[in-house]
């Protein structure tokens, strides 16, 4: 006896040819000798036969036709697409040789452009140096100018200073001896203008409360007095005092420092 | 050999030569048009599920392995056709399944031989009809014998034993109503 799914599978492999010579051999022995499965594999094999009998009608005429109107419209499709693609890599195909050449000249281009820098450069190198040795020349003829006997001189001399963009110390120096010293008080009053430029460096500022006392003229003491409101500069506050201590001082003078002095207080 | 091609045919597919379908199709129209008729439907809706398997394989070709019988990926996908068709129609609830043969089938009144041999086939039709979808399907996909019995478990989704059982089985239903039917 056999177990009946046994049978089935092997009969269904037997009737399919997927036996080996002696796997059909040993199935075929096996159906000779039990009558009943013998049976059982005709019938098997009758509905088989049965079923390769069954037909299908042919499909209609309309059904190639569906399909290939179908597959030609879905190949359109595709190739709609597909010519865009095309026409991008025809491009790049057609242009990146030349997108290469115009990089590589771009670059090339940049690479001399940055080599023949420092030669287009040289154009404010020299105006740099230009502008150095005019200031050193106008701090020669600012100095020289100071010096000058007459006043007029001395004034040019001052407002040469005031064209320094960044003037040195020398100069600063120049300018405080001036507005301590010099005779006329135009080229003082000039000093305390151009002075005033420099306030925030603290020579400057020490410098002119330092030259407070020395002040004689009025006018020279009021534009004193303002720029030191101006600047609150407390260090101011003692030296206008001696001020009005020891000088004999104009009226106007002498409330317009006091006022001063109160306003920095 | 056919097999191979049908996959070289599939693989040129894939990859864009959408042509080669027109050739897969001319090879297996009629097998599948018979598929979907013998499953019960009438001709036009066959047609039609023919045109949605290819679609079908149009659509998913990128999912094409090239493991296997194309044969088999194609019934796979005609069977979900075939089961999406039926889901929809029955949500739709319209009937389906009733060839016009069907409808003649009843008449029994056959001249001659030639419409007898016709008669047998009417039979069978009916008596596949008769049978269980699931029987009538896993005969239907056993019947052009291109199929072996691991692909047909793979469609189906069971083992290879298990495929031939349920061939044997259902052959022996479908022998069992045909005779039902050819003696009443």
């Amino acid at each position: 006896m056999m177990d009946e799914k046994k049978f089935e599978i092997q009969a269904m492999d037997f009737m399919s040819g997927n036996m080996s010579d002696t796997e059909a051999k040993d199935f075929e022995r096996f159906l000779k000798e039990h009558v009943e499965y013998r049976e059982k594999y005709d019938e098997l094999l009758k509905a088989w036969e049965l079923l390769q009998t069954m037909q299908a009608p042919e499909p209609s005429e309309n059904m190639d036709k569906a399909f290939f109107d179908m597959l030609s419209a879905e190949m359109e499709r595709e190739q709609r697409t597909a010519p865009k693609q095309n026409v991008i890599s025809m491009l790049t195909g057609i242009f990146r040789p030349q997108w290469a050449i115009g990089v590589f000249l771009l670059l090339m281009g940049l690479g001399i452009g940055y080599f023949l820098r420092p030669e287009g450069e040289t154009i404010p190198i020299q105006n740099m140096a230009a502008n150095n040795e005019t200031e050193e020349v106008r701090q020669k003829l600012v100095l020289t100018l100071l010096d000058q006997p007459s006043a007029n001189q001395r004034l040019q001399g001052v407002s040469e200073a005031n064209k320094f963009e960044n003037a040195d110390d020398i100069v600063i120096k120049a300018l405080l001896k001036t507005l301590n010293s010099d005779p006329n008080v135009n080229v003082r009053l000039a000093a305390i203008e151009s002075l005033t430029n420099y306030v925030n460096k603290p020579e400057v500022r020490q410098g002119l409360v330092q030259s407070i006392p020395n002040q004689e003229s009025p006018i020279l003491q009021i534009t004193l007095a303002n720029l030191m409101v101006a600047l609150q500069e407390k260090a101011s506050i003692e030296p206008f005092k001696q001020l009005l201590k020891e000088k004999q001082l104009d009226t106007t003078v002498k409330k317009r420092i006091e006022r001063s002095i109160e306003s920095i207080i | 050999m056919q097999t191979l091609t049908d996959n070289a045919l599939m693989m040129k597919v894939k990859s864009g030569d959408l042509d080669k379908l027109g050739l897969l199709y001319e090879r297996h129209k009629k097998k599948l048009f018979g598929f979907f008729y013998n499953m019960g439907n009438n001709p036009s809706v066959s047609e039609d599920l023919v045109q949605n398997v290819f679609v079908r394989i149009l659509k998913y070709r990128q999912s094409y392995s090239g493991e296997g019988p194309f044969t088999a990926w194609m019934f796979s996908m005609a069977r979900n056709v075939n089961y999406d068709h039926h889901k929809k129609v029955s949500k739709e609830g319209v009937s389906w399944g009733i060839s016009p043969e069907d409808v003649e089938k009843g008449t029994g009144d056959y001249l001659n031989e030639a419409m007898d041999h016709q008669g047998d086939s009417l039979l069978l039709n009916r008596a596949l009809g008769l049978l269980s979808s699931d029987k009538r399907e896993i005969l239907l996909l056993s019947k052009y014998r291109e199929l072996k019995f691991q692909e047909i478990g793979e469609i189906l989704g069971c083992t290879e034993g298990a495929a031939k059982v349920r061939v044997h089985r259902a052959l022996k239903d479908l022998k069992t109503i045909f005779l039902q039917l050819e003696t009443r």
